[in-house]
């Protein structure tokens, strides 16, 4: 059995192939990474390509309607023919637009999104592209580039409504970008390290997924992440009743489609950064003892690699699921939500979360009880902090919920009912009910 | 300042809110629906898919629908079952029916007899309102309004059905499952 597995490991077959023609050094750093950001090219095109089907399938089925079903079995091939409509389309430029932007916008907004890719860990081994120490960091700012790409798409087209939908994007995006930042340090504060795989290895280390420990700043990440997205409920960008389309009203065509397509590459990469950051990556319980304990390391790569896609997906099924149950923001509580309860709660967060470790470092040899393991890659703690991490985490919601409606108690939305209760009503005495005006007496 | 009758929340009303209990009991609803689209036959009064899929599967009228028009014939005999009584094209408030009949030459009991037979039907579906006052006007359950309803053709003359195609129906294209 082994033996067979050996065979079937492709990446040795291939590296001895390789090999005979370049040497070794040129076969790590140059062939490999080509082949690798190859495959995963390719691989997210198409599960962007297919999140378009699922996305369509998901909201049918939610509204108890079928979908696409008349291009190959149950629609399966739809995406391919509306890539084939896309691409024979006509390329359309509006009259007095800024050509050069215009046509140009669209790819930055495809490489800010496709470039994120690079540092993600798919899995252990040669499941990552590249791990630089850096990772989360150069995540953040590589997808706040794709804010540059819809505004300039936006003030290029010449369209007051192209143009709306950029300003209210980049003000969205900015506003919960902080959010977004502040929502990662509680979690990087147990992998203390910025490196993508060293934070999954630090949650593999310690047997547990952060989300346990950080509800949440799951809870921030995810909606900043969807807010950041411009997906619904917080597609203000794009909403079709007042903007058409938002930035992307006048494109057509391919241009067209590859904002479509950074826009489900975007939302790959957030579910991505998630999972890594708060669902354990690529890490599942058992796996690495049923596998790579007994020598199956190429079998240990691809079910870790299925793991972080069944996480990724099930993310990414959250994202359709809040799209098609929640209707969408007004503008206002959109900004609300940002700067007063994210935000706020982001930085609770971090409080309560450097308390807990505070805590678990006093406690550790107190009365004879052990709570850390390690503090080196990674904050590996025993089954006791493990414990105590956990029912802080639990605590710190009701803590946040008692803050944030002490500091929110004064605004506008979190007291619609009093104001619903002070209603003026003009021209009507005092102290009487609103009633229809009596009808108009018959002339005779 | 007059108030609006308006009750202050509970606390338990404010927790409520706080956690949001509403949004997730919508987004309940939503997978219920998502689950039941996949799993529930039941679209009436279950949570199953509502769509038909319809040229390839021909949808369930009402048992009530009147449609396209057709005349009857014997079964055995592949005869028309039309008396040419003309009771129909006197039944019909929109005068959309034409009965021409003409007379034969007929031996009966080796007398010569003249018997007057159908020779052309002419059923205007332009102007029908599917009433279906001619089909209970026919004596000989020959005249009948079926099901179909797939009426449409591409000029006015194509509304107008004869005897041929009242017989055998219209020919549409057919699609496969």
């Amino acid at each position: 059995m082994t033996h067979l597995l050996a065979y079937l490991a492709p990446p040795n077959f291939i590296d001895n192939l390789l090999l005979k023609f370049f040497s070794p050094e040129t076969v790590n750093y140059v062939v490999w990474p080509f082949i690798q950001i190859g495959a995963v090219v390719t691989a997210i095109a198409v599960y962007a390509l297919y999140a378009t089907y699922a996305e369509r399938k998901i909201s049918a089925f939610m509204q108890a309607r079928l979908g696409p079903m008349r291009v190959g079995k149950w629609g399966l091939l739809q995406p391919l023919a509306d890539a084939i409509k896309l691409l024979t389309k006509e390329d359309l430029a509006p009259d007095k637009a800024d050509l050069y932007t215009f046509k140009f916008a669209p790819f930055i907004s495809v490489a800010a999104a496709f470039i994120v890719f690079a540092v993600i860990p798919f899995a252990p081994d040669w499941g990552v592209i590249t791990d630089i120490n850096i990772g989360l960091l150069f995540v953040l700012s590589i997808s706040s580039v794709g804010v540059l790409a819809l505004i300039l798409a936006g003030w290029s087209s010449n369209s007051k409504y192209a143009l709306m939908g950029a300003l209210r994007s980049s003000a969205q995006m900015i506003s919960y970008e902080v959010s977004m930042g502040l929502a990662i340090i509680g979690a990087l504060m147990f992998s203390r390290t910025l490196s993508l795989s060293g934070i999954v290895s630090g949650q593999q280390t310690d047997g547990i997924w952060f989300l346990l420990y950080q509800p949440l700043g799951f809870l921030t990440f995810l909606i900043s992440g969807i807010a950041e997205n411009n997906r619904a409920p917080f597609d203000l960008p794009e909403a079709e009743s007042e903007l058409v389309a938002g930035f992307h009203t006048e494109y057509s065509g391919m241009r067209w489609s590859l904002f479509f397509m950074a826009e489900y590459a975007a939302m790959v990469v957030v579910s991505a950064i998630a999972t890594t950051l708060y669902l354990g990556g690529w890490y599942f319980p058992f796996v690495f003892r049923l596998t790579e304990a007994n020598g199956y390391h190429t079998l240990y790569v691809i079910i870790s690699l299925l793991v972080f896609l069944a996480k990724v997906t099930f993310l990414l099924y959250l994202y359709f699921w809040l799209r098609w149950t929640l209707p969408r923001f007004r503008y206002d509580q959109l900004m609300d939500i940002g700067w007063k309860w994210l935000i706020p709660t982001a930085l609770v967060n971090i409080v309560l979360t450097a308390i807990a470790i505070f805590t678990v470092q006093a406690v550790d040899g107190w009365n004879g009880w052990k709570t850390i393991d390690s503090l080196s890659p990674s904050l590996n703690l025993t089954g006791t902090g493990k414990g105590i991490m956990i029912a802080f985490g639990i605590l710190g919601i009701f803590i946040t919920a008692g803050i944030l409606s002490t500091i929110n108690w004064r605004s506008r939305d979190f007291n619609l009912k009093k104001q619903r209760r002070n209603i003026r009503l003009i021209n009507l005495p005092k102290g009487k009910p609103a009633v229809a005006a009596p009808p108009a007496a018959e002339k005779v | 300042m007059p108030e609006v009758n308006v009750p202050q929340p509970t606390f338990m009303e404010k927790v409520k809110r706080f956690f949001m209990v509403d949004l997730l009991r919508g987004l309940g609803l939503t997978l219920k629906y998502n689950v039941g689209a996949l799993t529930d036959k039941n679209s009436v009064s279950g949570k199953g898919i509502y769509t038909e899929q319809y040229p390839k599967v021909r949808p369930d009228v009402a048992p009530r629908f009147h449609g396209a028009p057709r005349l009857n014939m014997d079964p055995e005999t592949h005869d028309t079952l039309c008396i040419a009584c003309n009771l129909c094209a006197l039944a019909c408030p929109e005068d959309c029916i034409d009965v021409i009949a003409m007379d034969i030459e007929i031996t009966v009991a080796g007398k010569q007899r003249r018997k007057k037979v159908l020779d052309e039907f002419i059923f205007d579906t332009s102007r029908c309102m599917f009433c279906a006052l001619c089909q209970e006007a026919c004596p000989t359950a020959c005249l009948e309004l079926t099901q179909e309803f797939e009426l449409a053709t591409y000029s006015r003359a194509g509304f107008v059905w004869n005897r041929e195609m009242l017989e055998q129906g219209r020919e549409t294209v057919k699609y496969e499952q």
